[in-house]
C-alpha cells in the first residue's frame, strides 16, 4: 500500500494459533467498511506453535499487515511497544489476540478519538471471565490505580484502547505498564474517553493471567507516582529531602559544641558525630540532586515534551475563504 | 585450506592472555582439530597484552605462510572479552568459535560444537567428564548452582572458553569486562538460544596451585552481575527502594528505641555511641534510595532506548496487494497456512 495508513491495529499474539486466523478475518470485516487506509501491526511475543507461521502467512498475502516477531517471549507490554514503534497510522488502537474483544468496537473508538479525545479506553462491563481469579482482584486494583493517579478508569486491564500517536509513541512502556498506559499517559494530561465494549468468552487457547500481576502493577504503579513527581525537578526533591536532615544535622553539631563551650568539657562524641553524619548525608543528597538534574537534562523525557503532546492551540486566525465557483 | 577470502564460514578466535602454553603447539593441535571439520576456515589469535613469547612463537607460524592464520597484538592486557571482540572485528566467517588458550577440551570435538548450531545460536562447551578433587568439584557445583538460581539456567562449566555462536550473537552483545564468561546467561536474555555440549576434556588441563581469593572474589562478582543484570537493569528502585526503606526502617526503630530509654530510664541519649550506628544506618537507607531513585530516572528518562524487547524483526510485504473482501473469498481456503 503506498499510502500512509490512518489507522493501525496493533495486535500481539503469545501462542494463539487457532485465534489468528478468525482474528484476521474479523479486524478486515470491521475494518474495510470504515473506509481508511489501515494497516494491521501484529506482534508475536516469541510464539512456540504454529502462531508466527499463520501470522507469516497473512503477511505474505496482505500488504496493509505488518508482522513483527521476537526471537523469545518478551511479556505484553514489550510486544505492545513494539508494535507501538512500528505503526505508522495516526490513530492506533490496541488490542487482545485471544478474540476477546470484538473488533467491531474500533469504529466506536475512532468516532472518540475524532471528536477529540487523546485517549479511549475499552470497558469490559459485562465481563466474561471467572469471578474469583479475574474479575474481583481486578475492580480492586482498578480502584487503587484510579486512587493513585487520579484517572479514575473502571477497567484498565482491557487492552481495546485506541491513542492518537503523536501522545502515545512518547510515553515509556516498560515493565507490565501496557495495562496502565492512561496511567502512565497521565503525566501529559490527555483527555481521556471511557466507553463500553463488547467482551467474549475465550473460545480458544488458555489464558496467560493470574493474580500473580496485581502486585507488579503496584509497585510499577508507585515507581511512576513517584517519577511523575520528581522526575522534572530531581534538584527540588532531593534538595526537600535534604533540608530536614541539614538541619538536623547543624542543630546536633551546634548543640554539641555550645555545651562543650559551656561546660568548658569536651564535645560529646555520639551527638558531634551524629550531627557530621546528617549533615554529610544532606551534602550527598544534594550532589544526587545536581546528578538527577544532569541526568534529566540529557535524557529524552521532558515536561515541555509531554505539555506539547497535548496542549491545545487557540488563537485568532484570519481565514481566507476561497470561494470554489 | 581455502585462499579466497569470501569463502571463509568460520572465524576461530584465540584471546591468549597470561595463563596460555606453547602457542606453536596449540595452534598445530587446533589446526588439526579445525581441519577435521571440512569447513573453510580462519583462526584469529590475539594476543592481551606484551606477551614476547606468544608473539615470537605466531611470528615463526606466520612466517611458514598460512594464509588463515591472523594475528591481532593489543600493547596492552584488556581482558579476555575486549580480546575476543578485538578477534572478532577482523573475523569474516559467518560462525564464530572462541577457543582458550591453554589445553581446556579435545581438539577432536570442536565439531561438535559446530553441530549444535545448525538450531541453536550459542553453543557452550562443557567439559566432561572432568577431573579434578572433591573440594574443587564442590566449588564449582556451588557456583553453578548459584548462577543457576540466578539465572534460572541449568549450567555446568563457565569457565570453559571453547564456545561457538553466530556471527549476529557477538554483534548485538558487545562484550566486555568480564563478560565472556556470562556469554551464555546474556545470550540466553537477549533471547538467543543457548545449549551446551559436552566436550571432552583435554588429558592436559589440570590447574596447579591454590585459587586465589581473587579468584573466588571473581566469582561471586559473576554470580553478583548475573543477579543485577537479570532482576534490576529494568527496575532499579524495586531492588535499592527495598533495601534503603529496610535499612531506614531499621534506624528509626534503632532511634525509637533509644529515646525510649532515655525517656523510660533517663539513660542520656548523647553519650552513646549507638545513637551514631543508628544515625549511620538510617542515613544509609536515605541514600539507597536516593541511588535507586537516580537509576530509576536514567531509565525513565532513556526508556526509548533501553528497550525490553531485542532483536524484533520486522516483516512486510509492500507488493503482496489487498486480498479481495472475504464475501467473494475464495472458497475453502482460509488465512491459515
Amino acid at each position: 500500500m503506498i499510502e500512509a495508513p490512518k489507522l493501525s491495529v496493533i495486535v500481539p499474539f503469545f501462542n494463539e494459533e487457532e485465534n489468528v486466523g478468525p482474528l484476521y478475518d474479523a479486524l478486515v470485516a470491521a475494518l474495510d467498511p470504515l473506509g481508511l487506509a489501515y494497516e494491521l501491526v501484529l506482534v508475536d511475543d516469541g510464539s512456540g506453535d504454529a502462531t508466527l507461521a499463520r501470522l507469516h502467512h497473512l503477511a505474505r498475502n496482505d500488504s496493509r499487515v505488518v508482522l513483527v516477531r521476537f526471537r523469545r517471549n518478551c511479556g505484553q507490554t514489550a510486544a505492545m511497544a513494539a508494535g507501538i514503534e512500528t505503526a505508522r497510522g495516526e490513530v492506533l488502537v490496541t488490542m487482545d489476540g485471544d478474540l476477546q474483544n470484538d473488533p467491531a468496537d474500533i469504529g466506536m473508538l475512532l468516532g472518540r478519538i475524532e471528536a477529540g479525545f487523546d485517549i479511549v479506553v475499552g470497558w469490559r462491563f459485562n465481563r466474561q471471565d471467572k469471578l474469583v481469579s479475574r474479575k474481583i482482584p481486578s475492580r480492586i486494583a482498578n480502584r487503587l490505580i484510579g486512587r493513585v493517579t487520579g484517572v479514575p478508569i473502571h477497567d484498565n486491564g482491557c487492552s481495546l484502547k485506541a491513542y492518537r500517536a503523536s501522545l502515545i509513541k512518547h510515553i515509556p512502556l516498560y515493565s507490565e505498564m501496557h495495562r496502565f498506559i492512561p496511567a502512565m499517559a497521565s503525566i501529559a494530561a490527555p483527555r481521556i474517553a471511557e466507553i463500553k465494549v463488547r467482551h467474549h468468552a475465550r473460545r480458544f487457547g488458555k489464558s496467560k493471567y493470574g493474580l500473580s500481576r496485581v502486585y507488579k502493577v503496584l509497585l510499577d504503579l508507585l515507581v511512576i507516582k513517584t517519577l511523575a513527581s520528581f522526575a522534572a525537578r530531581p534538584l527540588l526533591w532531593f534538595a526537600t529531602l535534604a533540608l530536614p536532615i541539614l538541619l538536623a544535622g547543624t542543630g546536633l553539631l551546634v548543640s554539641a559544641l555550645l555545651d562543650s563551650l559551656l561546660t568548658g568539657s569536651a564535645p560529646s562524641l555520639p551527638l558531634a558525630g551524629c550531627g557530621l553524619i546528617f549533615l554529610t548525608a544532606a551534602f550527598m543528597l544534594l550532589c544526587s540532586g545536581a546528578l538527577g538534574e544532569l541526568v534529566y537534562h540529557l535524557g529524552d523525557m521532558r515536561d515541555h515534551q509531554f505539555a506539547r503532546l497535548t496542549q491545545q492551540l487557540r488563537a485568532h486566525t484570519v481565514t481566507v475563504e476561497t470561494q470554489a465557483q | 585450506m581455502s585462499d579466497s577470502n569470501s569463502a571463509i564460514r568460520l572465524s576461530v578466535i584465540v584471546p591468549v592472555g597470561a595463563r596460555h602454553t606453547d602457542v606453536r603447539e596449540l595452534y598445530a593441535e587446533y589446526r588439526m582439530g579445525l581441519e577435521r571439520l571440512r569447513t573453510p576456515y580462519e583462526l584469529i589469535f590475539v594476543v592481551d597484552g606484551p606477551h614476547r613469547d606468544v608473539l615470537g612463537g605466531l611470528e615463526s607460524i606466520i612466517d611458514a605462510a598460512e594464509s588463515n592464520l591472523v594475528v591481532v597484538a593489543l600493547n596492552k592486557s584488556f581482558g579476555e572479552s575486549t580480546a575476543i571482540m578485538a578477534g572478532f572485528e577482523r573475523a569474516r566467517g559467518e560462525l564464530i568459535m572462541t577457543l582458550p588458550a591453554y589445553h581446556q577440551v579435545d581438539p577432536q570435538d570442536l565439531g561438535k560444537l559446530l553441530a549444535v548450531l545448525d538450531d541453536k545460536d550459542v553453543a557452550i562447551g562443557w567439559r566432561w567428564p572432568r577431573a579434578g578433587g572433591v573440594l574443587e568439584r564442590a566449588r564449582r557445583a556451588l557456583f553453578h548452582r548459584f548462577v543457576g538460581a540466578v539465572s534460572g539456567m541449568r549450567l555446568h562449566d563457565l569457565g570453559c572458553g571453547a564456545r561457538a555462536m553466530k556471527r549476529v550473537v557477538l554483534e548485538e552483545l558487545s562484550l566486555y569486562g568480564d563478560q565472556h564468561r556470562l556469554l551464555a546467561v546474556l545470550a540466553d536474555r537477549k533471547g538467543f538460544k543457548v545449549a551446551e555440549v559436552e566436550l571432552r576434556q583435554s588429558g592436559r588441563d589440570h590447574f596447579e596451585g591454590v585459587y586465589r581469593p581473587r579468584e573466588y572474589a571473581h566469582l561471586v562478582l559473576d554470580v553478583f552481575t548475573v543477579f543485577f543484570l537479570v532482576r534490576f537493569t529494568k527496575k532499579p528502585l524495586r531492588f535499592f527502594g527495598m533495601l534503603g526503606a529496610s535499612m531506614f526502617g531499621l534506624g528509626a526503630l534503632l532511634v525509637l528505641y533509644l529515646v525510649f530509654e532515655r525517656l523510660v530510664f533517663g539513660d542520656s541519649l548523647a553519650d552513646r555511641p549507638a545513637l551514631i550506628l543508628s544515625a549511620l544506618v538510617v542515613v544509609l537507607g536515605l541514600q539507597l534510595f536516593a541511588l535507586g531513585l537516580l537509576a530509576e530516572l536514567i531509565i525513565f528518562t532513556h526508556a526509548r532506548h533501553i528497550k525490553d524487547y531485542q532483536g524484533a524483526e520486522i516483516i512486510h510485504y509492500p507488493q503482496a496487494g489487498v486480498p479481495r473482501p472475504l464475501r467473494e473469498a475464495r472458497p475453502g481456503k482460509t488465512a491459515v497456512s
